[in-house]
C-alpha cells in the first residue's frame, strides 16, 4: 500500500528503437498499463504500475525509442525534453536502460549520455538468450565494472531474469547516488558554455547544461527569458551546435567501443541470415510492391470475413435482449431509455469490436515482425511526391483502423511539413468506424447481383469507398505540398530490423488496449449521444408532442388504421414535433440538395461527434414507438419516404451521396482533438474540419446529381 | 574536375567500402547516432523499387537511406 505523503517513484525505460524495450515493459507491467491514446490523457508515453519486492509501488514509463539525446523527430524530442529537465513531473528517479545484447556496439551511445546526466541507471541486456544462441558471449561483470552500474542479462521473449531486474531496480532506488566521473570529457568550449548555462539557469550538472544549450530553440520547459539568455550564450561563444553534437557522438563511441570489445566475445561476423533471404523477395523491385498489395488485400479480406460471425452474434444478442426487455419491463419512459437509448447505443459500440480487434491485430503483427520498416523504405519516393514521408505509409495504413493512433504514429516523422500533411490527410482513409455506415447504406441501396460473375456490386461499392478515401488523401497531400513551406530537414534514414517471430503477448496486449480504448473512449461519446438523441426524439417543445399525438390519432381514426399502423403514425408525428425533429427540419434546406431528409439530418448532426453514431442514431430514430421489434433497421429505412413529396428517401442516389459524405467528412471529435494536440494549434484542426466538410458536401452533391 | 572520393550511391550492388566522413552535419548527427561512423564498413544491398533510396548494411546493421542521404557519406576509393 502506498503510504500517505510518500511520493510515487518514477522509473523510465529508455533505449534504442528495436531494443525490445516495449516487450520488457509488457513483461514488467502486464495489463496494468495505459496509453495516452485518447484526448484528456496528457501523458505521451505508455505508463504502467510495478510493485517492488518490498511492496512499494512505482510508476514505470516506457519512453519512445531513441538513439541519442540529440533528437531529430518529435517522439525523440519527448525523451530529451523529459531527461534534460529534472523539474519535469516525469523525470525518472531511476532508469532501466534496455540494450540489444546482439548489437551492443551500437546500443550504448544513449546510455553514456544518461551516465553523464547522473541519473541512477541500470543496464538490462535484452535478448541475452538470442546472443548466446548465436555464440556471442557478453560478460555482465566486465560491463558493470567498467560502466559503474548494475548490469542484468534478461530476455523479453522468455521473461528470464525479469524478477532479478525488479530487485535491482529496488536496490538502485534505495542506494544513495554516488558522484560519477563524467563518461564524456567536454572540450574547452563546451566547458565554458556549460558553465555559463549552469550559472544562468542555476543548474549543477554540466552535461544537462550542455544539452539545454544545444536544444534551447525548442525545449518546451524554458521560459522566453531563459531562451533569450541561452541564445545569447550560444551566439557569444560561437557554439556550432550540429558539429559539436557529431564530435561528442564520435568521442563517446571512441570511449565505449574498447569497453564493448573487452566485454563481448565472438562478436558477430554478419553472415547471410534469414532476414537477408526474406528481404531479397520482400524488398525486391517487382515482388516487393506486389507482395505489399496482396498483404493489404488480405488484411481487408480478413476484416470482413473473420468478423461476420462475431458481429452477427453480438447483434443478435442485443436485439434478443432488447425484445426480452420490452416484453418484461413495465411501460415507462425509463424502460424506453434503457432499450431505445442505452442498449441501442451499446450495440452500436460493441458490434465494431471484432473488426477493430482484427485490424489492430494485423497492423500490429506487421509492425512486430519488422515488415513496416520495409514498406517505409519501398514507398518513400512515392509518398514524397504527395508531400509526405515513407513513414507516412504506417500512419495511412493504421488510419484504416482508427485515425487517432494513426495520427500519433506520425511523430516519427522529423520534418514538420511532412508530418503535418500526414496528419491532415490520414482521416480521409476509411477507418473502422465507417464500416457499419457503409454496410447499412450499401445493403440498402446497392443491388446484390454480380458483375463479371465474381464481384458483387455491393463489394465493388465497398472497395470504391476505400479507393475514394485514398484518392482524397493523396490529392490533398499533393495540394498541401504546394502550399506549405518549411526549412526542416527531411530524412528517411531508418533501421530495417531483423525479422523475428512476433511476441504474442505484445500483440494481444496491444489489441486489448486499443479495443478497450475504443470501447471506453469512443464508446462514452456514442453512449452519451445515443441518450441525448433519444431524449431529443422523445420530448418536444411545449405541448407539441401531445398535439402531434392527437392529430395522428384523428387521422388514424378517419383512415380506419389498425393498431400497429396507428402506433407508427403517432410515433412519426411525434418525432417530427420533437426537439430532434425541429433540429432536423432546421437544417433540411441545407441538405436537401444532397438528397437527405430531416431524419438523416439528425443523424448527420449527431455523427459530427463520431461517425459510428449514424447507425445507432438511425436505430434510435426509427425504433421509437414501433411495436414490431423484429423489423430490422434496413427494412425500416427502405420504406421511408419524404414527407412532402412522398417519394422514397433511400434511392441509389441518396445512398451513394451519403456514402461519399461519410467517406470524406471529418466526423470524429477524438480526431479533431488529437490533431489539435499533435499540431499544437486549434487552427489546423479547424482548417482540416472545414476543408474535409466542404469536400464532403461538394462530393455528395455531385454524386447525388450524377445518379439521380 | 576529377573527384577524389566516392559516395555511397557510387557503390555497385554487393560492393563494400569504408565510410570516411560526412558532408552534412545535420545528417551526420542522425547517422552517427544510428551507428554509422567513419570507419564503418558499408555494403550496398539494393535500390528501392521506385528508386531514390538504398538498402545498405553498415557493419551488419540494415539501414534504408535516401539518395541524398547516401550521397552525403564519403567512402574510400
Amino acid at each position: 500500500m502506498k503510504e500517505a505523503g510518500e511520493k510515487l517513484l518514477n522509473v523510465a525505460l529508455v533505449g534504442n528503437p528495436n531494443s525490445g524495450k516495449s516487450t520488457i515493459f509488457n513483461k514488467l507491467t502486464g495489463l496494468r498499463q495505459k496509453t495516452g491514446n485518447f484526448p484528456g490523457v496528457t501523458v505521451d508515453a505508455k505508463e504502467g504500475r510495478l510493485r517492488l519486492p518490498s511492496g512499494r509501488e512505482l510508476r514505470l514509463t516506457d519512453l519512445p525509442g531513441t538513439y541519442s539525446l540529440h533528437p531529430t523527430s518529435s517522439d525523440e524530442k519527448i525523451v530529451a525534453a523529459v531527461l534534460a529537465n529534472p523539474r519535469d513531473p516525469h523525470f525518472p528517479d531511476a532508469v532501466i536502460y534496455v540494450a540489444d545484447a546482439t548489437h551492443l556496439e551500437k546500443h550504448l551511445l544513449l546510455l553514456t549520455q544518461l551516465l553523464d546526466l547522473n541519473v541512477p541507471v541500470l543496464l538490462a541486456l535484452n535478448m541475452s538468450d538470442t546472443a548466446a544462441e548465436i555464440g556471442i558471449k557478453v560478460s555482465p561483470g566486465i560491463l558493470a565494472e567498467r560502466l559503474g552500474i548494475p548490469v542484468v542479462p534478461v530476455s523479453g521473449r522468455t521473461g528470464e531474469n525479469i524478477q532479478k531486474l525488479i530487485g535491482e531496480v529496488e536496490k538502485l532506488l534505495l542506494a544513495p547516488l554516488a558522484a560519477r566521473k563524467p563518461f564524456y570529457v567536454p572540450t574547452e568550449l563546451e566547458k565554458q558554455v556549460a558553465e555559463a548555462v549552469c550559472l544562468n539557469l542555476n543548474l549543477d550538472n554540466p552535461y544537462q547544461a550542455l544539452l539545454i544549450a544545444h536544444h534551447q530553440s525548442w525545449l518546451p520547459f524554458l521560459s522566453p527569458q531563459e531562451r533569450a539568455t541561452l541564445e545569447a550564450i550560444v551566439k557569444n561563444k560561437e557554439f556550432q551546435s550540429l558539429r559539436i553534437q557529431v564530435d561528442e557522438t564520435l568521442e563517446r563511441y571512441d570511449r565505449f567501443t574498447p569497453l564493448v570489445q573487452a566485454a563481448v566475445q565472438n562478436p558477430p561476423q554478419f553472415p547471410s541470415t534469414p532476414t537477408d533471404r526474406i528481404d531479397a523477395f520482400l524488398t525486391h523491385r517487382w515482388v516487393g510492391p506486389l507482395f505489399f498489395f496482396v498483404v493489404m488485400l488480405l488484411v481487408f479480406q480478413a476484416i470482413y470475413d473473420w468478423s461476420a460471425v462475431p458481429m452477427d452474434l453480438i447483434e443478435n444478442m442485443f436485439s434478443g435482449l432488447t425484445s426480452w426487455l420490452k416484453i418484461h419491463l413495465p411501460q415507462h419512459w425509463l424502460s424506453d431509455l434503457l432499450t431505445d437509448g442505452i442498449l441501442a447505443g451499446f450495440s452500436g459500440i460493441l458490434v465494431f469490436v471484432p473488426q477493430i480487434a482484427i485490424l489492430f491485430f494485423l497492423i500490429t503483427l506487421l509492425e512486430e515482425v519488422g515488415y513496416m520498416a520495409r514498406v517505409v523504405f519501398m514507398f518513400d519516393k512515392t509518398m514524397r511526391r504527395f508531400g509526405m514521408n515513407g513513414r507516412s505509409v504506417v500512419s495511412l495504413i493504421s488510419g484504416g483502423a482508427c485515425a487517432v493512433p494513426a495520427i500519433m504514429s506520425s511523430r516519427t516523422i522529423g520534418n514538420w511539413k511532412e508530418r503535418l500533411i500526414t496528419t491532415m490527410v490520414t482521416p480521409f482513409i476509411s477507418c473502422s468506424a465507417r464500416i457499419p455506415v457503409y454496410a447499412v447504406l450499401i445493403g440498402l441501396a446497392v443491388p446484390a447481383n454480380r458483375v463479371f460473375g465474381i464481384l458483387s456490386w455491393q463489394s465493388l461499392t465497398f472497395g470504391s469507398m476505400y479507393a475514394l478515401g485514398v484518392l482524397a488523401a493523396f490529392a490533398s497531400g499533393f495540394v498541401l505540398k504546394k502550399v506549405l513551406r518549411t526549412h526542416d530537414l527531411s530524412y528517411l534514414a531508418i533501421e530495417l530490423p531483423v525479422y523475428r517471430m512476433p511476441h504474442w503477448k505484445n500483440l494481444w496486449l496491444t489489441v486489448w488496449e486499443k479495443v478497450l480504448a475504443f470501447v471506453i473512449g469512443a464508446g462514452k461519446i456514442i453512449l452519451i449521444i445515443s441518450i441525448v438523441l433519444w431524449a431529443m426524439a422523445r420530448f418536444g417543445p411545449g405541448d407539441d408532442m401531445q398535439q402531434a399525438e392527437a392529430e395522428a390519432l384523428r387521422i388514424a381514426a378517419t383512415q380506419q388504421l389498425n393498431d400497429t399502423a396507428t402506433a407508427d403514425l403517432v410515433a412519426a408525428y411525434q418525432l417530427e414535433s420533437s426537439y430532434a425533429g425541429c433540429l432536423g427540419k432546421l437544417i433540411e434546406p441545407a441538405i436537401r440538395p444532397l438528397g437527405y431528409d430531416w431524419k438523416i439530418g439528425i443523424a448527420l448532426i449527431a455523427s459530427f461527434a463520431a461517425r459510428d453514431v449514424f447507425v445507432g442514431t438511425m436505430s434510435t430514430i426509427y425504433s421509437i414507438g414501433s411495436s414490431d421489434d423484429d423489423v430490422m433497421l434496413r427494412e425500416k429505412m427502405q420504406s421511408a419516404t419524404f414527407d412532402d413529396t412522398g417519394t422514397s428517401v433511400y434511392t441509389l442516389a441518396t445512398a451513394l451521396s451519403l456514402l461519399v459524405f461519410y467517406a470524406l467528412a471529418m466526423q470524429c471529435m477524438s480526431t479533431v482533438a488529437v490533431v489539435a494536440r499533435e499540431t499544437g494549434h486549434w487552427k489546423w484542426a479547424l482548417f482540416q474540419f472545414a476543408f474535409m466538410s466542404l469536400l464532403a458536401y461538394f462530393g455528395a452533391w455531385v454524386v447525388y446529381h450524377l445518379f439521380q | 574536375m576529377q573527384r577524389r572520393y566516392r559516395t555511397v550511391p557510387d557503390l555497385k550492388i554487393h560492393e563494400s567500402a569504408r565510410a570516411l566522413a560526412f558532408e552534412d552535419p545535420a545528417l551526420a548527427g542522425k547517422l552517427t547516432a544510428m551507428g554509422l561512423l567513419p570507419g564503418t564498413l558499408i555494403e550496398m544491398v539494393r535500390t528501392a523499387p521506385f528508386g531514390n533510396a538504398y538498402y545498405i548494411k553498415a557493419d551488419g546493421v540494415r539501414l534504408a537511406l535516401r539518395k541524398e542521404e547516401a550521397a552525403s557519406i564519403l567512402i574510400d576509393l
